[in-house]
């Protein structure tokens, strides 16, 4: 084999492995209803929820400039939500204690309503309730 | 270029190939590490077959469409790998080729036209093939001959085929799930449907369905815990030619289906004032 063989070899060599290193990326997608950048964090007690398909609600008094006001959450579909690990009982044992939820809000300006993406209830476990948008 | 020169180089050469390897190891046991982390994982193919009296595949069981024969909506530790259902690199999977008129008839649906339009948002019946290529929810499957039982966890749907031979009508009523023959080829159970209500939509990209559609589904079960489903769409009015699905892979689940009722979708409401909003705009 020639030097200049040789050196063609190596290079492609290296350049093969180089390549290998690098690794791929990915995306996905939101829907239609709610603005993926209107998302916020919301604090606040959770009163009531209304379990129903295919969207459960749930009801928070949420405390803001000292005015305590309620908002609607959107969730995943029931089915989901029990399969995750979050179904209608996890919720019920939380009612009228604090929760924490990041949550976008109606493209449509519909007042004190979001779509849940996370929340943490008092046991502070991070739990995926909808679409997360951030 | 002497000798010493083409040494160096060479010498460079090995070093930056060392280190890569070095670093895509490294690489390599992290990425093995995030594995060992994740709580769901890939379901492996399981034992063989199950099958029927009479010899064919028994194709039984609760299918989750996805790889990891559980939910993975939501969760946290999930595997990406057990995510989809087939390997768009190893099985691609070709977009449909759309008549010119029916391209322009999808392109001019606004972004909420498009939203109202699918069934997760109007509680309309997803309908075959939509069914298999648009349901992130379950589906339990009962088989004995004669009959091939499709019970659709979402929106409580249900489908039967009977698989004792008998034609398709001559003028079918329009069902959402379609009006079925079945034969089998190997173990390979071939559905042709005809007769389908128009207000489905094939996929939820706008693609709707002209009075021609037929539909050919091919079911096989190459092992206990996977199902593949591969899709004919064939719809002269709508598509220059026929469109096939990848081989798509159901993973066998634990045989829990729940109650899903649509019932009042809050949504519908919302989406109609953004219609309204993009109709004002396009006057």
């Amino acid at each position: 084999m020639t030097t200049r063989n040789v050196l063609g070899v190596a290079a492609v060599t290296c350049g093969a492995v180089l390549l290998m290193a690098i690794p791929s990326a990915a995306h996905h997608s939101f829907a239609a209803e709610w603005d993926s950048t209107k998302c916020r964090d919301f604090t606040g007690v959770l009163r009531k929820l209304d379990w129903q398909n295919p969207h459960p609600y749930f009801f928070v008094d949420v405390k803001e400039n000292g005015k305590v006001e309620q908002w609607s959450f959107q969730a995943y579909s029931p089915v989901t939500l029990r399969r995750n690990g979050t179904d209608r009982q996890v919720f019920l044992d939380n009612v009228d204690k604090d929760v924490w939820i990041r949550g976008c809000l109606s493209k449509t300006g519909k007042a004190h309503a979001a779509a849940a993406g996370t929340l943490k209830f008092s046991d502070g476990v991070m739990r995926q309730v909808g679409q997360i948008q951030d | 270029m002497t000798r010493r020169h083409v040494h160096r180089v060479l010498a460079t050469l090995i070093v930056a190939a060392a280190l890569a390897v070095w670093v895509q190891g490294l690489g390599a046991q992290s990425a093995q590490s995030a594995k060992d982390q994740y709580t769901i994982k890939p379901l492996p193919p399981g034992g063989p077959t199950p099958r029927l009296a009479d010899g064919h595949p028994d194709f039984t069981g609760q299918w989750f469409p996805n790889g990891a024969g559980q939910g993975v909506s939501g969760r946290f530790g999930v595997d990406p790998a057990a995510i989809p259902q087939f390997d768009r690199k190893l099985t691609p999977e070709e977009p449909p080729q759309f008549r010119p008129e029916a391209l322009a008839k999808i392109k001019s649906m606004t972004a909420t036209e498009l939203e109202l339009s699918k069934s997760s948002v109007n509680c309309m019946p997803r309908g075959v093939p939509a069914i298999w290529l648009q349901n992130p929810y379950t589906t339990f499957i009962v088989h004995k001959p004669g009959l091939l039982a499709q019970l659709y966890e979402v929106l409580n749907n249900w489908r039967l085929i009977h698989t004792d031979g008998r034609p398709l009508p001559k003028s079918p009523e329009p069902f959402f799930h379609g009006n079925s023959t079945t034969r089998w080829e190997g173990d390979t159970l071939v559905v042709e449907s005809t007769g389908f209500d128009e207000r489905t939509y094939i996929m939820p990209n706008g693609w709707y369905h002209s009075d021609d559609l037929k539909v050919t589904e091919r079911y096989t079960r190459p092992s206990m815990n996977y199902l593949i489903v591969e899709i004919m769409v064939e719809d002269p009015k709508v598509l220059l030619k026929p469109w096939k699905s990848a081989p798509r892979r159901w993973t066998l689940g634990n045989g829990e289906i729940f109650e899903f009722y649509c019932t009042n979708n809050l949504e519908l409401e919302e989406l109609e004032k953004l219609r309204q909003q993009e109709l004002q705009q396009k006057k």
